[in-house]
């Protein structure tokens, strides 16, 4: 035992050393993307047809997910509140779950999956087939031509996405609502609105403007440590989603509670 | 014009230059010989300034590399061009956007402008009426053409070129020789080739420098190297499985 001891602690001391390195590397990153993000110049194009591949193109994936969830969510309701005879406040959970967490956290977690692994195999595969440092021989900073203009696309499209998504997980519950417990359409709107305050919307809009950071900085920063040839890329692209997740998850629970005690 | 004094970079523990000295005068077309994975490449991507030294300087017409920052090292990079080994073209760009880049980037000269210095690069290499198509529509030795097009459409001073010829077939890869020469002649640029294709070294090569375990062990005239007496140097130009070189990595991994 007393043997084992050092070789447990020279293993700790690594994966310890591991993660801090990964840490480092993130926040260097974000602050180095901050700073290339204010300096001129600002192009225009890079950032508009970012927009269209991370946020527009993801219009019909965040659909599909908001309005089935809004759907399951108005019936695991209504069967709780059945109970109680009070179906009629299905309107409002629906209204404010999706607005203050499922809309945000659901609507980042399918943009990690399929935005976040688009950019790390992008960003990956540039770094292995050398067009990185080519972009270097160039004169052409790589976090201002790469990363700047995917972050900011991410940081504009994400808390749009979300917004939409609360609106498309509402129209779900609103359709279960109407349609199978018979609550008059205008109640329903009126609940679900009357339930709503601002700070319920632009708390979902802060948590999605921070996992827009999260998902664009963590896919950016797997692409630009890649090594190796297609399994490095592999490699890249898992960890990205899989961190991304992650650290959207914990996120999300550090500023729910963090607006529970404070706001 | 470039000086390396006692240049040192190890990765992950592993030293890969090891106190290597050597200069570069204008003009020349300097061959850097060496196995594959000596740090032939390293020692490209420190010249201009893609890797930082652990210790010692590389010195670029008087300023050290690794000084430079902001629009310092930008106008240092520009006095570069560089042939990477599989092109790194960019995928997502045209044949037109890839060779014109850093003009597009770092002027603002005229579209029209671009376009004909595009096209004037792309003759050079004799490729012609292909600034539409994408990276992926071309061949490897067409790959190789444009990546050459584009390390010399803004007109650099020095070209370095990464293994220039690996990868193609004997008739391509001399007439990537061919080109190297032209352009050195042409354009009066100070070529840096790193390669270990010894046809392609004795030809396109005015000096001859072997690159062996982080060092430059020698250096001559093409026919200097092809007739020394050193046992490391024959072992590779002669392309011999046995010799000191292997001796050594054998002796490397017993113990």
């Amino acid at each position: 035992m007393g043997r084992k001891l050092p070789e447990i602690f020279i293993v700790a001391k690594r994966k310890i050393a591991t993660f801090l390195e990964y840490v480092g590397g993130v926040i260097l990153l974000f602050v180095q993307t901050l700073k290339w993000t204010f300096t001129p110049p600002f192009k225009r194009r890079p950032l508009i047809e970012q927009m269209e591949k991370t946020g527009v193109n993801s219009f019909s994936i965040v659909f599909l997910t908001a309005f089935f969830t809004g759907i399951v969510l108005a019936f695991q309701t209504a069967y709780t509140m059945k109970k109680m005879s009070a179906e009629i406040w299905i309107a409002s959970l629906v209204g404010l779950s999706m607005t203050r967490e499922l809309g945000p956290v659901l609507t980042a977690l399918v943009v990690a999956a399929r935005v976040g692994a688009a950019i790390a195999a992008e960003v990956g595969t540039m770094k292995v087939t050398e067009q990185i440092d080519a972009l270097e021989t160039l004169a052409t900073n790589p976090v201002k031509y790469l990363i700047v203009p995917r972050f900011l696309a991410l940081a504009i499209m994400l808390p749009i996405l979300t917004v939409y998504a609360d609106f498309v997980g509402m129209f779900g519950g609103f359709i279960v609502g109407v349609s199978k417990l018979q609550i008059p359409p205008h109640l329903y709107i009126k609940k679900s609105f009357d339930a709503l305050v601002y700070k319920d919307i632009f708390a979902g809009l802060l948590k999605s403007l921070i996992f827009a950071f999260i998902i664009s900085i963590i896919a950016c920063y797997e692409g630009m440590r890649t090594k190796g040839g297609a399994e490095g890329v592999g490699k890249s692209t898992t960890m990205s989603v899989v961190n991304s997740c992650i650290l959207i998850i914990a996120f999300d629970c550090f500023f729910t509670a963090l607006f529970y005690f404070l706001w | 014009m470039i000086k390396i004094n006692d240049l040192h970079k190890n990765f992950d523990s592993q030293a890969v230059l090891n106190g290597l000295n050597l200069e570069i005068k204008k003009g020349e077309t300097i061959v850097i010989i060496g196995r594959s994975g000596c740090g032939k490449s390293v020692l490209l991507k420190h010249m201009i300034g893609i890797l930082e030294p652990d210790s010692g300087e590389v010195i670029v017409d008087g300023q050290r590399v690794a000084d430079l920052k902001g629009k310092d090292l930008v106008q240092l990079r520009m006095k570069f061009g560089m042939l990477f080994q599989g092109a790194a073209l960019f995928d997502s760009l045209d044949v037109y956007e890839n060779v014109g880049f850093a003009l597009i980037e770092h002027t603002k000269l005229p579209e029209a402008e671009i376009r004909k210095r595009v096209r004037r690069a792309l003759e050079s290499v004799d490729l012609v009426d292909i600034e539409h198509k994408k990276p992926a529509e071309l061949s490897g030795g067409m790959k190789k053409r444009v990546g050459l097009a584009r390390a010399i459409c803004n007109t650099p001073q020095i070209v370095l070129y990464d293994e220039p010829t690996t990868g193609l077939d004997p008739i391509m890869a001399d007439m990537i020789n061919d080109l190297i020469i032209r352009l050195q002649s042409q354009l009066k640029i100070t070529s840096i080739v790193v390669t270990h294709d010894m046809t392609s070294a004795y030809k396109v090569g005015t000096r001859i420098a072997m690159l062996y375990d982080g060092k430059i062990i020698t250096q001559g005239s093409p026919n200097e190297i092809r007739n020394t007496q050193d046992p490391v140097v024959r072992q590779f130009i002669n392309g011999a499985a046995k010799g000191p070189i292997t001796d050594k990595r054998n002796n490397d991994f017993h113990f």
